[in-house]
């Protein structure tokens, strides 16, 4: 280079330079000095920056785990209301024998989707026992092993009966509380006696709890392979319930059943029972829940967008001598513009890389939590939102205070004080 | 448009203003700060515009820079009648054919040298491989080649003034304007600052503006105009 090479410039010259506008290096250079703008001053950003950071984080936690989360939830709730069973059952017709339902009935709305399990029972209303001379009359339920879990039942004492035991058609037994203790005169004494129902024995391996096993507390359960081997007039599998994984999938559920059943079986006397109203009371509560936690990430979001915009302007104002000697160097508006522009984006996008790591921490936290593993596919579907939805954010915030920088007179940017 | 501007010439007119005059319209009506200013600098002049407050150079600085308009009259710079531009065609213009030398320095805060004249050169479009030989050659000019990588917080005033001189060569432009460049500098550094403004116009034959109230650099330039009452007189 030599200083002082002989340069002529013509106006058709200017307006060729003008039209070929910045190229890919000059964009390049901008975000270059932009970033280096924003880390050299990163202390003013670091309040805003945590604001963004935690909102992203809050969104990809919500929106990542909010699956798993319902399903939580719906178990915990539903523990009071059943509001995600499904009962369907074939009722009795006058004159016609009554349905009861078909393996491959059960397999087929098992696949449907949204359902988490099925479980089909067999009843006898009237068996009994004897125990040192006292007879007692119950209710004589085969089940499933996947029972327990439709209803969220869990062992009281002892343990229930499992897949192995239905599979072996093992000659086990597992009896409501308040039965026990009539029986046994306490809870714990019946675990390992055998009792005598129907003239066949059977070893009590547990005694029934959870929250809804109040209703049940006088029934007796056998692996329902066990009750039709060896229970004389124990009832055809006429019932089942389907656990539905959330609420919002009852509905789609319960229209499905009737048209599934039809195409495997008669399906005479068939009856869909939805508790609605709990589902709906359900349903209500988590709708607030959704919207509070919604909100507060919005809220926070907006907060940190409006950061970003008083920054920003704070920023153009404080740099107007700066942003005059830009344009006296031979700064366009356009790159006045696009630094600022990039400068507010850099706060926005490196926000929301934090956003992400820690949305990226809480996710593997809440997954040990709830036991529970969402998609990936779904965690990077967040990430991008984020990402998108910072964009938009720096773009949006960062425009207004970037047009003002990049409409400034030199002659005021150079006398500001 | 055809510009007889001659880049052969050594001694070609680089800035011709007739007849400029410059209003203001304030609360107390209009005021006239440039009245009738003709001013003609050629290749290798220094020309210094002298003046005491209040008499309008600030005025002349901010049109010869192309900051701001006159109200009336001519102005040429290598030829290019450059009030018929729009403002992206004068913002191209100053960054291709303009240099500034302010009196306050006005490097960018928590910057490097290098970082503080490559500024130019990216708004020039100038690749990123011939930026740094640009670069040094500027800082050559005003023996500052060893501190190019130097934060421009840990200069002297001196230093401060001399980068500055560099970053308004290093576009190479035919024309340079400086406002008050000793304006905060001791005796010694201003005699060094004026050493090289006199290397410059004398090697590269650019033509350079100096607004001062200083006599010493007055003194260093090969002409000297009065600004007095909006009048422009030498």
């Amino acid at each position: 280079m030599a200083i002082g090479k002989r340069k002529k410039i013509t106006v058709a010259e200017l307006d060729r330079i003008r039209r070929r506008g910045a190229g890919p290096m000059r964009y390049y250079d901008l975000v270059r000095v932009s970033v280096r703008e924003v880390m050299r001053k990163r202390r003013r950003y670091i309040g805003v920056l945590a604001s963004i950071a935690l909102g992203m984080a809050g969104f990809i936690v919500i929106i990542t785990m909010g699956n798993d989360l319902k399903k939580n939830f719906n178990n915990d709730l539903d523990l009071l209301g059943g509001a995600t069973i499904i009962n369907v059952m074939f009722e009795p017709q006058n004159l016609e024998r009554q349905e009861w339902f078909r393996d491959r009935t059960l397999e087929a709305i098992a696949r449907i989707p949204g359902v988490l399990d099925i479980t089909t029972v067999a009843l006898k209303t009237s068996a009994v026992t004897t125990w040192h001379d006292r007879l007692f009359g119950f209710n004589l339920v085969g089940c499933e092993a996947n029972y327990w879990k439709v209803f969220s039942f869990n062992a009281k004492a002892g343990r229930l009966f499992d897949q192995r035991d239905v599979d072996e058609g093992a000659r086990v037994c597992v009896v409501g509380a308040d039965l026990a203790r009539q029986i046994f005169g306490s809870e714990d004494a019946g675990i390992g006696q055998t009792l005598s129902i129907d003239d066949n024995l059977y070893t009590v391996v547990g005694i029934l709890g959870g929250v809804r096993a109040g209703d049940r507390a006088l029934f007796v359960f056998l692996p329902i392979t066990t009750a039709k081997a060896r229970v004389v007039g124990i009832s055809q599998p006429y019932s089942a319930y389907v656990r539905c994984a959330t609420w919002d999938d009852v509905g789609s559920v319960s229209k499905a059943v009737p048209g599934v059943v039809k195409a495997n079986q008669i399906d005479r006397g068939l009856r869909v029972n939805v508790a609605w109203e709990p589902l709906k009371q359900v349903q209500r509560i988590f709708w607030w829940v959704e919207l509070f936690i919604y909100s507060s990430i919005v809220a926070t979001m907006i907060l940190g967008g409006f950061g970003i915009w008083n920054i920003m302007m704070a920023t153009v104002t404080s740099r107007t001598r700066e942003i005059g000697l830009k344009k006296a160097m031979g700064a366009l508006d356009s790159d006045i513009l696009y630094q600022f522009l990039f400068e507010a984006l850099c706060v926005t996008l490196s926000s929301s890389v934090f956003g992400v790591i820690l949305g990226r921490v809480g996710i593997e936290y809440m997954s040990r939590m709830l036991g529970s593993r969402p998609p990936e596919g779904l965690f990077v579907f967040c990430l991008l939102m984020g990402l998108g939805f910072a964009a938009i954010l720096g773009v949006g915030a960062g425009l207004y205070p970037s047009i003002r920088a990049s409409r400034m007179q030199v002659v005021d940017a150079m006398r500001y004080e | 448009m055809s510009n007889r501007y001659d880049i052969n010439d050594d001694n070609a007119l680089v800035i011709d203003i007739n007849h400029l005059t410059k209003n203001y319209v304030t609360a107390a009506g209009q005021i006239t700060v440039l009245k009738d200013v003709n001013l003609h600098v050629r290749r290798g002049e220094m020309v210094a515009v002298m003046g005491p407050s209040g008499s309008g150079k600030s005025t002349l600085l901010f049109v010869l820079g192309l900051f701001q308009p006159p109200s009336t009259g001519d102005y040429q710079v290598a030829g290019v009648d450059v009030l018929s531009l729009n403002r992206d065609q004068q913002a191209i213009f100053r960054r291709e054919m303009l240099g500034f030398v302010f009196q306050t320095c006005d490097l960018l805060e928590n910057s490097t040298v290098y970082e503080n004249l490559e500024l130019p050169l990216i708004y020039a479009g100038v690749p990123r491989r011939e930026r740094p030989d640009r670069i040094r050659e500027a800082l050559r000019m005003v023996n500052l080649d060893h501190r190019v990588h130097q934060p421009s917080n840990r200069l002297s005033g001196g230093e401060r003034q001399r980068v500055s001189i560099a970053r308004a060569l290093v576009n190479e432009p035919e024309f340079i304007l400086a406002d008050e460049p000793t304006g905060q500098l001791d005796r010694e550094n201003s005699l060094r600052v004026l050493e090289y403004f006199t290397k410059i116009t004398e090697e590269a034959r650019t033509a350079m503006v100096v607004v001062t109230h200083d006599g010493m650099t007055a003194e260093h330039c090969t002409r000297k105009c009065v600004l007095t009452d909006g009048y422009l007189n030498g």
